[in-house]
C-alpha cells in the first residue's frame, strides 16, 4: 500500500499544484516541493526499514496486488526489489531537484508546469514498480504525455520539433511492446489456461527459440529507443536541448534509466536464452553507441548537446555491461545508472544555469567564466570529471566495474568501449577549457550561484562523491537482484 | 425490347427522346413482371414511374431547357475511367452470375400467387406490418425535409 | 404482435413518437428552448424504456426484429449519443438564428432509422432503417442551405448514398435468388445445407460490403467523408460520426455473426483489405489537413478501420471490444464535437486550426476537454480510447491476425504526429479573437457540464473498465 502513496502522492500534488496557482504561483511550487519531499521521506524511510532484509535474502520487499480488470486478467500489481528501490530512491531525489531547479526559469502557467513534473515523475515511479505488464505499459505511456508536454510548451526556440520527435520515437517503440506484451499474452494462456498479464506468472512460459526471439525483438525496439541504443538515439539530442532544464534533469536522469530498467527486468528475465543469443550484437551497440556517442559530443558546440551525446555514450556503458551476463558488470551497471543520472542532471542543471544567465548555449561565446563565477566553475569541474570517470566519483566506480565484468566476456568490445573513456576526457576538457578558461568573451560578468543554486549543485557535487567513496551500500541493495 | 430501349435513353442526344424511351423501358418492363404472375409490380410500376414520374422528368427538362450544345464538355480521362469501372463491374457481374446460372441452384417460390394484390395485402398487414409502419415514418422524414430544404428563406 | 412485443418495441415507438411530439409543437408555435427541453426529456423516457425492456430480453418479432441484449446496448448507446448531440445543437443552431425547429424531428427520425438497423433481422428492415437514417441525413447535412459548401455536401451524400443503396438492393436481390429466404437465420441455415460456396452469394455479399462501406465510410469508399463532415452544421456532423455509423456498424454485425460470414475466406479477406486500406488512407490524408473537422473525418475512417480488426475474427470477444470500441469513440468525438460547436461563431463552424491557436491560455478548460478527445483518439493510456485500442490489438492478436494488427500499430503511430499537431496549436502562442455574442448562460451550463460529464466518463472508461465490460458481457449473452 504504501508504494500506492508514492504514486498517489505525486498525482494529487499536480492537481494541487495545479489548482492553487490560481491564487498564488508560490504557494504551487511549495506544493510540489513538500510533495516531492514527502515521497521522499517514503522511499527513504523504505529503505532505512528494509535495509536489512535486502542484503540477506532474495525476496520482494513490498508487494502490493489488487484486480484491475479482471475480464483481460489485469491487475494493479506493484512491487519493489532492491533494484527498484534504489532507482526510486534516485527518482524522487532528482524530482525535488527539478523543483528546485526550475523555482525561478518558470515564470508563466507555472501551476501546469509543475502538474506536468509530478506526473512524470509518477509516471517514472510507475515504472519502477509495476509488475504486471499492462500496468508497466500504461506507466510507460503515462511518463511520456507530460513530458510532452513539458518540451513543447516550456522548451526553447525549436521545442515543437523536438517534442514531436521524441513523443513519436518513444510512442513507435511503446506500440512495439504493447504488441510484444500481447504475444506474451496469448502464448502464456495457450499454455496454462490463465489469462494474465502478472510479471510472476509470465515469467514460467516457455517460448519456441523463434516466438522469443520476435517477443523479446519487441522489447528490446521500445527500450532501446528509450535507453537510447545507436541507431534509435535520434531523439535525444533534440530533446535534451530543447528542453527546460528540469526537463533535461529528468529526462536524462531518470527517463533514460527506465529503458535500462526494463532490459534488466524484462528482456533478461523473460527471454533469458534469447537475450544470451544475441548478446554479442547488443554488446556492439554498445560499444559503438560509447565511441559514436563520444565523438559526437566532441563536435558539439551546443552546450546542451553535447551533454545530451555524452549520455548516448554513457548508456552505451549501460548496454555493454547488461549483456556481458555477469554479476560485477551488472552491479556496475546499476552504479552507472545512479551516477550517470546524478552526474548528467547536474551538468544539465548547470547549462540551465549558464542560460538563464547568458541567454545562450552556444559554448563558443562562452569563455573565462571562472573568474566570474568560481564556485560554478569549481562545481562544473567536479562533475566534468565525474564524467570522465575520475577515481573516487561515482562514475569511475561504475565504469571500472563495467569493464571489469565484460573484459572476460568479450575483450575485444570491452578494449573498443575503453576508447571510449579517452575521448570522454577529451571532450569534457574541450567543454571545460571552452566554457571557463580562456579569454573572457562577453561585456558584463554573471553572477555567481545563488544559495538555492549552490544548494543543488552540492546536493548533487556530496552524493557524487559519497557515491565513489562508498558504493557498498548501493552494491548492496542490489546484490540480491543482480544475483538471480 | 426492354434491353433495346433502355440502350436507346443512352444513346439518344435529345433528352426528350430520352424520356420517351424510358417510358417504353418501364412498360417492358412492367410486361415482364405481369407475365411472372406479379400483377401489383407490374400495375404499380406503370403507374408510378411510367406514369408520375416520367411526367415529373419532361417537366424538368422542358424547364431547363437543355439543348446538345449547352452540354457541358467532359474530361475525356474521366470519361475513360468511368468506361472501364463500368465495364470491370459488368465483367465481375457477368462472369458471376453466369457461374451461377450452370448451378442452377436458384430456389423456385412455393407458389406463384406471391405477387398477386391480395396476397400483398395479408402478408403486408399480418406478417410484415412493422416494417410497414416503419416506412410510413420514412415517407414521413422525406417529407420533412423536403420542406425544409424547399422552404423560403426567411 | 402480443404484449410482450409490444412492450419490448416500446423504447423504438416512443423514438417515433418523439418526433412526431416534436411536429405537434411545432405546429403549436412553441418556442426552440420547449422543443429544446421536451426532446431531451423525450430521450430520457426512451433510454427509461430500454432499461424496462431489457428484463424481458429476448424478444423476437419474427421475422423482422431480434430484439436482444445486442441491440439494446447499441440502441443505448445511439440514443445517448443523441442526447449529447441535441444538447449541442441548442446552442449551435440559436445562434443562427435560423428556424432550428424542424431539426429535432429529423434528427429523431435519423435515430430511430439507426435504432431499427440495430434491431433488424430481416433485409426489409435493414433496407428501410438504412434509407430512413439516410433519408434524414440528406436534409440534415443540407439543413443551413445559405452555406454554400452544404449543399454541396448534402447533394454528394444524397447522390453517393443513393447509388450505395442501388449497390445494396441488387446485393440482397442476389442473396435471395441464391437462398430464397431474406431473413438472416434462415440464409444462414440455407447456406449451411448447401455447400455454401456459391458465387451468387458471395457476389452479393460483396455488393452488400460495398453499400455497407459506403455507409461506415470505409477506404474505397470514403470519398464523401471529409466534404460532408465539412459542410454539416456541426452537430450533425458529430451525429453523422456516431450515431449513424454505430446503427450501420450494428446490423453488419449482427449480418455477420448469423450468417457466420468469418467461415468465408474470402469475405475475410474483402475485409482484411478495407481495414488496411481505411487504416492507412485515414491516417495518411489526415496528415496533411487543416481543418479540424475534415481532420476528424479522416480519423474516423481510420478508426472504423481498426475497429474493423477487432471485428475481422467474428466471435464473441470481438463483438465484446467492439461495443467497447464504439463507446469510448463515441464519446470522444462527441466531446470533440462538441467543443467545435462551442466555438463555433455565426458564419462559419470553427474549423480550421489556425482559429485553435493558443485556446488552452485563453479558455482552459475547453481546451483541456478537447485535449483529452484527441489523446484518446490516439490511444494514449488514462483515457478509453487507448483501452478500445488495446482490446482490439489484443482480439487481433489472439486470432494471430499479425499482419493487419501491425499496420494497425505503424498507422497509429502516424496517426500520433496529427494529433499532437493540433494539441500543440492549443497550445501554442495565444491570438486575439474577437468576443462573441453570448447567449443565456443557463445553456452553456448545461454544455459545459454534459462536456465534462463525458470527459470524466471517458476517464472512468480508461481507468476502470470492469464494470462496462462486465455489462456488455451480461447483455451479450442474452440472445
Amino acid at each position: 500500500m504504501i508504494l500506492v502513496w508514492m504514486i498517489g502522492i505525486l498525482l494529487a500534488g499536480g492537481f494541487l499544484c495545479w489548482l492553487l496557482a490560481r491564487w498564488n504561483t508560490q504557494l504551487s511550487k511549495w506544493a510540489a516541493l513538500l510533495s516531492l519531499a514527502a515521497g521522499l521521506l517514503i522511499v527513504g524511510s523504505v529503505a532505512w526499514q528494509y535495509g536489512d532484509t535486502v542484503r540477506s535474502q532474495a525476496t520482494w520487499l513490498i508487494d502490493y496486488r489488487i484486480n484491475w480488470i479482471p475480464a483481460f486478467g489485469i491487475s494493479f500489481h506493484v512491487a519493489i526489489d532492491g533494484l527498484s528501490l534504489v532507482l526510486l530512491l534516485l527518482t524522487f531525489f532528482l524530482g525535488l531537484l527539478a523543483v528546485l531547479c526550475s523555482w525561478n526559469e518558470i515564470r508563466e502557467r507555472t501551476g501546469f508546469y509543475f502538474f506536468n513534473l509530478l506526473w512524470t515523475l509518477a509516471g517514472i515511479s510507475g515504472v519502477f514498480m509495476a509488475m504486471d505488464l499492462f500496468l508497466f505499459y500504461f506507466f510507460w505511456e503515462v511518463m511520456l504525455v507530460p513530458m510532452y508536454f513539458l518540451i513543447a510548451i516550456w522548451g526553447d526556440s525549436n521545442r515543437r520539433y523536438a517534442a514531436y520527435k521524441f513523443f513519436i520515437f518513444t510512442q513507435a517503440g511503446g506500440l512495439l511492446m504493447l504488441l510484444a506484451i500481447l504475444a506474451l499474452y496469448f502464448v502464456n494462456a495457450t499454455q496454462s489456461g490463465v489469462y494474465t498479464f502478472d510479471y510472476f506468472d509470465l515469467l514460467n512460459v516457455s517460448l519456441a527459440p523463434e516466438t522469443a526471439r520476435w517477443i523479446m525483438a519487441g522489447f528490446l525496439i521500445a527500450f532501446a529507443v528509450k535507453l537510447p541504443v545507436v541507431p534509435f538515439h535520434n531523439w535525444l539530442p533534440d530533446a535534451h536541448s530543447e528542453a527546460p532544464t528540469a526537463g533535461s534533469l529528468i529526462l536524462a536522469g531518470l527517463l533514460l534509466k527506465t529503458g535500462a530498467y526494463g532490459i534488466i527486468r524484462f528482456v533478461l528475465t523473460l527471454f533469458p536464452q534469447a537475450a544470451a543469443d544475441i548478446a554479442w550484437w547488443a554488446m556492439l551497440f554498445g560499444a559503438v553507441g560509447i565511441v559514436y556517442g563520444a565523438m559526437l559530443a566532441y563536435a558539439q558546440t551546443d552546450l546542451k548537446r553535447l551533454i545530451a551525446y555524452t549520455s548516448v555514450s554513457h548508456m552505451g556503458f549501460v548496454l555493454l555491461g547488461v549483456f556481458a551476463f555477469r554479476e560485477i558488470a551488472l552491479q556496475g551497471v546499476i552504479m552507472q545508472l545512479l551516477t550517470h543520472g546524478i552526474g548528467t542532471g547536474a551538468l544539465f542543471a548547470m547549462a540551465g544555469m549558464l542560460k538563464e544567465r547568458l541567454h545562450t548555449r552556444d559554448i563558443e561565446k562562452m569563455g573565462g567564466l571562472w573568474s566570474a563565477m568560481p564556485a560554478m566553475g569549481g562545481m562544473a569541474l567536479l562533475f566534468t570529471m565525474a564524467s570522465l570517470g575520475l577515481p573516487m566519483l561515482g562514475s569511475f566506480i561504475a565504469e571500472f566495474l563495467i569493464l571489469l565484468g565484460t573484459f572476460p566476456v568479450q575483450p575485444a568490445l570491452t578494449s573498443i568501449a575503453t576508447l571510449g573513456l579517452i575521448f570522454a576526457a577529451l571532450y569534457s576538457l574541450r567543454m571545460m577549457q571552452k566554457v571557463f578558461l580562456g579569454p573572457v568573451k562577453g561585456a558584463s560578468p554573471p553572477k555567481d550561484l545563488t544559495p538555492r543554486e549552490l544548494i543543488i549543485m552540492a546536493t548533487l557535487g556530496i552524493s557524487m562523491v559519497l557515491l565513489g567513496l562508498f558504493p557498498q551500500p548501493i552494491l548492496d541493495m542490489v546484490k540480491m537482484t543482480v544475483h538471480q | 425490347m426492354a434491353l433495346g430501349s433502355a440502350l436507346m435513353v443512352i444513346i439518344s442526344r435529345n433528352p426528350v427522346h430520352s424520356v420517351l424511351w424510358l417510358i417504353v423501358t418501364f412498360f417492358a418492363i412492367s410486361g415482364h413482371y405481369i407475365m411472372m404472375n406479379a400483377q401489383f409490380l407490374g400495375i404499380v410500376n406503370l403507374i408510378v414511374y411510367a406514369g408520375a414520374i416520367m411526367v415529373l422528368f419532361l417537366f424538368v427538362i422542358m424547364l431547363m431547357n437543355l439543348n446538345a450544345e449547352t452540354e457541358p464538355k467532359k474530361n475525356k480521362w474521366l470519361k475513360m475511367a468511368g468506361i472501364i469501372a463500368g465495364g470491370c463491374l459488368l465483367l465481375v457481374l457477368v462472369a458471376a452470375l453466369k457461374d451461377a446460372e450452370v448451378k442452377s441452384s436458384t430456389v423456385q417460390l412455393v407458389d406463384g400467387e406471391i405477387g398477386l394484390i391480395k396476397q400483398l395485402g395479408h402478408v403486408l398487414f399480418t406478417e410484415y406490418v412493422v416494417p410497414f409502419e416503419v416506412s410510413s415514418v420514412l415517407f414521413l422524414s422525406a417529407m420533412v425535409g423536403t420542406v425544409v430544404i424547399g422552404k423560403k428563406g426567411d | 404482435m402480443n404484449g410482450l412485443q409490444f412492450e419490448a418495441l416500446l423504447p423504438y415507438t416512443l423514438l417515433a413518437a418523439a418526433s412526431l411530439v416534436v411536429i405537434l409543437l411545432i405546429a403549436f408555435r412553441l418556442s426552440h428552448t420547449v422543443i429544446q427541453i421536451t426532446g431531451f426529456i423525450l430521450m430520457c423516457a426512451v433510454m427509461v424504456a430500454l432499461l424496462q425492456a431489457s428484463a424481458l430480453l429476448p424478444v423476437a418479432i419474427y421475422p423482422i426484429f431480434q430484439i436482444d441484449g445486442f441491440a439494446l446496448l447499441f440502441t443505448g448507446l445511439l440514443v445517448l449519443c443523441v442526447m449529447v448531440v441535441g444538447l449541442f445543437s441548442f446552442i449551435y443552431f440559436e445562434e443562427r438564428e435560423e428556424n432550428p425547429k424542424e431539426y429535432y424531428i429529423l434528427l429523431f427520425l435519423g435515430t430511430l432509422g439507426a435504432a431499427v438497423l440495430s434491431i433488424s433481422s430481416h433485409f426489409i428492415s435493414l433496407f428501410i432503417g438504412l434509407e430512413l437514417l439516410s433519408v434524414s441525413l440528406y436534409a440534415l447535412i443540407a439543413y443551413l442551405r445559405n452555406r454554400n459548401n452544404a449543399v454541396e455536401a448534402g447533394i454528394k451524400y444524397l447522390v453517393l448514398a443513393a447509388i450505395s443503396s442501388a449497390f445494396l438492393l441488387f446485393g440482397m436481390a442476389m442473396i435471395y435468388m441464391e437462398t430464397g429466404s431474406m431473413e438472416f437465420a434462415t440464409i444462414a441455415k440455407k447456406l449451411q445445407t448447401s455447400n455454401g460456396h456459391s458465387i451468387l452469394f458471395i457476389t452479393g455479399t460483396g455488393m452488400m460490403v460495398v453499400a455497407i462501406g459506403f455507409k461506415l465510410a470505409l477506404a474505397p469508399f470514403h470519398l464523401w467523408a471529409a466534404d460532408v463532415y465539412e459542410g454539416a452544421p456541426t452537430p450533425v456532423t458529430a451525429f453523422i460520426a456516431t450515431a449513424s455509423k454505430i446503427g450501420v456498424f450494428a446490423v453488419l454485425l449482427r449480418f455477420f455473426q448469423t450468417i457466420g460470414l468469418s467461415n468465408y475466406p474470402m469475405v475475410i479477406t474483402v475485409f482484411l483489405v478495407l481495414a488496411v486500406a481505411s487504416m492507412i488512407i485515414g491516417n495518411l490524408l489526415a496528415l496533411r489537413q487543416q481543418n479540424l473537422k475534415r481532420l476528424l473525418a479522416y480519423s474516423s475512417i481510420a478508426h472504423f478501420g481498426y475497429l474493423l480488426v477487432a471485428f475481422l475474427p467474428g466471435n464473441a470477444a470481438g463483438v465484446q471490444v467492439a461495443v467497447f470500441y464504439l463507446l469510448s469513440y463515441s464519446i470522444t468525438l462527441l466531446i470533440a464535437f462538441g467543443v467545435i460547436t462551442l466555438l463555433s461563431s455565426r458564419e462559419q463552424d470553427t474549423g480550421d486550426l489556425a482559429l485553435f491557436r493558443g485556446l488552452f491560455w485563453k479558455k482552459p478548460v475547453t481546451a483541456a476537454v478537447l485535449t483529452l478527445a484527441l489523446l484518446s483518439l490516439a490511444g494514449i493510456p488514462l483515457t478509453g480510447g487507448f483501452l478500445a485500442k488495446f482490446f482490439v490489438l489484443a482480439t487481433g492478436a489472439q486470432q494471430q491476425l499479425w499482419f493487419p494488427v501491425t499496420v494497425l500499430v505503424i498507422t497509429s503511430v502516424i496517426g500520433l504526429y496529427y494529433y499532437l499537431r493540433v494539441i500543440s496549436t492549443l497550445f501554442g502562442e495565444a491570438v486575439p479573437t474577437p468576443v462573441k455574442k453570448t447567449l443565456h448562460p443557463f445553456f452553456y451550463l448545461t454544455t459545459y457540464t454534459s462536456l465534462i460529464v463525458m470527459v470524466v466518463l471517458l476517464c472512468w472508461l480508461g481507468t476502470f473498465p470492469n464494470d462496462v465490460i462486465e455489462y456488455i458481457n451480461r447483455q451479450l449473452l442474452i440472445r
